[in-house]
């Protein structure tokens, strides 16, 4: 047998390449990758922080338990950078990447709309922490929702507004980007049914500097009660201060950002005594709790819903594909959806047919900077 | 009526912060031609700094104060030579695109060593305003304003009546006339770099009690800065301030009589109204291009 030039090219080529080729097969295997889209730079890059603290807990519990399919869970982490376009890239990034089997999306509505074409387009399952109700109505079956949506929060704010302190005359302030707005119409339709139409619905524009000209209709609509729908909470506590500063020191029941940690910390007196709607309140379950001593253990400082989803979200997501045995897409919908009574930091899962985990919200108060449990309002539909 | 005065004293009071930051733009680009993408973010350091010394060490507030203005006296001369020194003798192009990625080093490396989390910064005053019959008047606004009246008072003094004031002036007017005259351009461009982010350090210091401290503060306020530049007119120190003025009270007002959510399209409305009626602004004059 003679070796020829050729031969011996091909015999090299292989031979340089082989080591490589096996060890990129190999690391490929190794683990069960998982996408995560969120914000590390522009206005949302804390609740990025604490979104990714609370995947990474997560993951850490996971693959302690043994991981998925045998094999350890790695996080793959892209920078959506607080902006529509931002996630589409970030998305479109780990979606070239075969061997990540689902995803983490945003918590942002706005950002979920942007991202959704895409989602519907690679068809894996994409868990999801925005609330505007439309996000799991859109006929896109991919996506997953781990916090109750805003038709949810607008009844038990309205609910808790009207029948437990006895208000009537309502004035909604809300965000115009889409879950601002969602949330609005969710309560002022909420209040209708009640029989108490709102008597000021006003919008504002995120990362408003000065929210004198809002804090004054507030005033001159001569509402009892206020409603709100905040999307940041610098945005919140900018109003927050001015509110008061002016004057006006009705009660005040709002969307889950009123109680986050952030806007308690940079509002501070100014939200003493207001009321929330809180996905995820320390002691409304003993899962709660626990989410809540790990994650303080962890990070030394107290968890809200911003960690609380994504650790659900990746709690949740390694279960399924544990149940479904393989990484297929479709089965992994089915399983999630097959969720039944599983007790998550944010509350009981229970998945219906249109990917939305959880039906109901805590109703929480700040008291003098302390954010106590209250009640849980659940619905059935 | 009582309305009509709160949304006048807000107007006034937001409208005299972007005029702050308007003046630095206006100063640097008198001096260098260019405008300075990062005068923004002169803001954002200056009120971290102010939650470094005075927040995190403990620090008494004007030691604090004085720290973090001469932080930016430093940050302005590194400024000088690391982003506009070594592209002087380029077109305006470059220099412009260096500043903006300056602006973005700027925002990024504070995310990096301190995290995305906004901060709270207590203001000069235990009281936070006084009840003035119908309005409320914010002690930090009121600060801001009369800090913006003393500085329009300073600059027109340094500019008019000093000999230094003179050789700025004389070199933004024309650089080669001044280098004949023996005037060290570059010594009077380092100058500027290091009064204007002052200027825009101060700025920052004073609105963090009302905005907080965040990474993005800086270029929500530049962008109003820079369209009460051009409405004031790019070049002028007097433009610059009553362009602020003027975008802060055209918005707040907007915004509550016609539209809460329009209220920046409000701003940048009178942006082109005057881009296209009266490109050179309120105190501009018009002029030619050189043969």
């Amino acid at each position: 047998m003679t070796l020829t030039r050729r031969d011996f090219t091909a015999g090299l080529a292989v031979g340089i390449t082989a080591p490589y080729v096996i060890g990129s097969a190999r690391a490929q295997g190794a683990t069960i990758k998982i996408g995560m889209c969120v914000p590390v730079t522009g206005p949302a890059a804390e609740q990025g922080l604490w979104a990714q603290n609370g995947a990474k807990l997560a993951l850490a519990a996971v693959n302690k338990a043994g991981g998925v399919l045998g094999k350890q869970v790695e996080l793959v982490i892209e920078d959506d950078q607080t902006t529509n376009p931002g996630i589409v890239l970030a998305f479109s990034k780990l979606a070239a990447q075969s061997d990540i089997v689902g995803f983490l999306g945003s918590i942002r509505s706005t950002q979920v709309h942007a991202m959704a074409p895409d989602v519907l387009k690679l068809g894996k399952p994409v868990m999801i922490g925005g609330t505007d109700p439309a996000l799991t109505h859109m006929g896109n079956q991919w996506l997953f929702r781990f916090r109750p949506n805003d038709s949810y929060s607008g009844r038990v704010i309205a609910d808790y507004g009207v029948n437990t302190l006895g208000k009537k005359k309502w004035a909604i302030v809300h965000s115009t980007d889409a879950f601002g707005t969602a949330g609005g119409k969710a309560l002022a339709s909420a209040l209708e049914k009640l029989g108490t139409p709102a008597v000021l619905d006003q919008g504002y524009a995120n990362q408003s500097q000065d929210f004198t000209p809002v804090v004054l209709a507030v005033k001159q609509s001569g509402a009892d009660v206020l409603g709100t729908y905040f999307t940041f909470e610098n945005d919140l506590g900018i109003f927050a201060r001015q509110l008061r500063q002016l004057g006006v020191n009705i009660p005040w029941v709002g969307s889950p950002s009123v109680v986050a940690v952030s806007s308690t910390k940079l509002a501070g007196p100014a939200l003493f005594g207001t009321y929330g709607v809180a996905d995820y309140a320390e002691d409304s379950s003993e899962a709660s709790k626990s989410f809540g001593k790990a994650y303080r253990d962890a990070y030394k400082t107290a968890p809200d819903n911003q960690s609380a989803w994504p650790y659900d979200a990746l709690t949740i997501l390694s279960a399924a594909i544990n149940k479904a045995g393989s990484t297929d897409p479709v089965k992994i919908r089915e399983a999630i959806l097959a969720t039944k009574k599983f007790a998550g930091a944010e509350g009981e899962y229970n998945f219906d047919q249109n990917g939305d985990g959880l039906h109901g919200y805590n109703v929480v108060r700040n008291e003098k900077g302390t954010i106590v449990y209250d009640k849980h309002i659940d619905f059935n539909d | 009526m009582d309305l009509a005065l709160q949304l006048l004293f807000t107007g006034i009071g937001i409208g005299a912060v972007y005029a702050l930051v308007a003046l630095g733009f206006v100063l640097i680009f008198r001096a260098t031609n260019v405008v300075n993408f990062a005068q923004g973010e002169f803001s954002m350091v200056a009120a971290y700094l102010m939650v470094v010394f005075a927040v995190d060490l403990g620090w008494p507030y004007w030691l604090s104060f004085l720290l973090a203005l001469a932080g930016m006296a430093l940050l302005g001369a590194i400024f000088n030579l690391g982003v506009y020194y070594p592209l002087r003798h380029r077109t305006f192009l470059p220099v412009i695109i260096a500043t903006i990625g300056a602006s973005i080093l700027l925002a990024n490396s504070v995310l990096a060593i301190y995290g995305p989390q906004p901060q709270v910064l207590e203001g000069w005053f235990d009281t936070p305003g006084i009840q003035l019959g119908p309005v409320y008047l914010d002690s930090q606004y009121l600060l801001i304003i009369a800090v913006t009246i003393v500085l329009v008072i300073f600059n027109y003094w340094f500019f008019e009546h000093t000999m230094l004031g003179k050789k700025l002036q004389a070199t933004s007017q024309d650089k080669e006339m001044a280098s004949l005259l023996g005037i060290s351009v570059s010594t009077m461009i380092m100058i500027t770099f290091i009064y204007s982010a002052v200027l825009g350090g101060l700025a920052g210091i004073l609105v963090a009690p009302v905005l907080f401290v965040s990474i993005q503060m800086g270029s929500t306020i530049a962008l109003k800065a820079f369209a009460a530049t051009i409405i004031g007119g790019f070049g002028d120190v007097a433009g610059a301030i009553i362009g602020g003025l003027a975008l802060g009270i055209i918005e707040t007002f907007g915004a509550a009589y016609i539209s809460v959510p329009y209220k920046d399209g409000f701003a940048f409305l009178v942006l082109v109204a005057f881009l296209i009626f009266r490109p050179q602004g309120i105190f501009g004059e018009r002029v030619a291009e050189k043969a």
